[in-house]
């Protein structure tokens, strides 16, 4: 019984994970590897790696500035049929052990793998908080849990750390993580409080909440230039969130779907 | 069997809070070593998808 939510979680995030692969391809993917190609520039001391980079992804290269151009293609390409790993050889990223992609697998399969674990992961968290506060998820409020994940887990902790590019400038990684990791917890808090605890005390509570994070501020680089040019991060801080938000609403419709078909098919 | 909290759920209480536990840690387990885990394997093979999600990340 109990491994039967578990199972509709799964496959509802799996099912998720590859649908947000196909959806991060036609917009997100070719705006990081459009980065790359500035990234680890004079702001890098050492590019490393650079010279495992195939031809249109050297810096430099005849690449016009949209995102969607022959050029950002052809290195996508490249990318999925490169044995190596060319894109992770960061410019000035210190790294004390060997990186490379697990099980050597092509860059595109990476982040196949990556979404399906976060997917899963991501399905097993929204079906945690249904099972616990005792709010099931089904399809016809599926949607509305898929938005509240996506509040929690993007949105509240973008207007503190919006989505990065590579190369882009940021604080100590160890704080970023402990500020994203506290205001994602907050914020789902507060959301719970907001949404699905009657009375006013629980509806400012959950404001206070949702505000803490940043009132407190997020941490933020002392520098903030950057070789990469702005109308990428703005393209892709945007293109970031709406594919997330596509991704959370597949989630929880299909988590719904899955619930009502896997979960409780045996009553 | 106990006797059910919520009507419109199969699972006894007892028996769907271990399950909602069980999914938060597994689920906050999964997520941390997607987005979050200071590997380097991990962080190469999750890297597109840790900038797409918006983790911090590098």
């Amino acid at each position: 019984m109990i491994v039967k939510y578990l199972l509709a979680a799964l496959v509802a995030g799996l099912f998720s994970g590859a649908l947000m692969t196909a959806a991060q391809e036609a917009r997100v993917i070719p705006l990081i590897l459009h980065a790359e190609e500035y990234e680890g520039g004079e702001a890098a001391p050492a590019p490393a790696g650079t010279e495992a980079q195939p031809p249109e992804a050297q810096p430099g290269s005849t690449h016009e500035h949209s995102a969607l151009d022959i050029g950002a293609v052809l290195s996508e390409v490249a990318g999925y049929l490169s044995p190596v790993s060319v894109a992770y050889a960061h410019g000035g990223e210190a790294h004390d052990d060997e990186g490379g992609i697990m099980f050597g697998m092509s860059r595109f399969s990476g982040t196949l793998f990556a979404n399906l674990v976060a997917g899963a992961g991501f399905a097993l968290l929204l079906a945690g908080v249904s099972l616990v506060s005792g709010n099931p998820i089904t399809v016809a409020n599926g949607a509305l849990w898929g938005a509240a994940g996506w509040l929690a887990v993007h949105l509240l902790p973008a207007i503190g750390l919006p989505p990065e590019l590579p190369g882009f400038p940021a604080a100590e990684l160890a704080d970023r993580q402990v500020w994203w990791m506290a205001t994602v917890a907050l914020s789902a808090g507060g959301l719970y409080l907001l949404i699905l605890m009657d009375g006013l005390a629980a509806k400012v509570a959950g404001i206070v909440l949702i505000a803490a994070p940043h009132v407190y501020g997020a941490p933020q680089p002392a520098d903030i230039t950057s070789n990469v040019p702005a109308v990428l991060g703005a393209e892709f801080a945007v293109a970031a969130l709406a594919t997330t938000l596509f991704f959370w609403i597949v989630l929880g419709l299909s988590l719904g779907f899955a619930n009502e078909k896997i979960a409780k098919a045996d009553r | 069997m106990a006797v059910s909290h919520v009507s419109s759920n199969s699972l006894s209480l007892n028996d769907r809070l271990f399950a909602g536990i069980t999914a938060l840690l597994l689920g906050a387990f999964l997520v941390f070593g997607a987005g979050l885990a200071n590997s380097s394997v991990l962080h190469d093979t999750a890297h597109d998808t840790r900038h797409a999600y918006g983790f911090p990340c590098h």
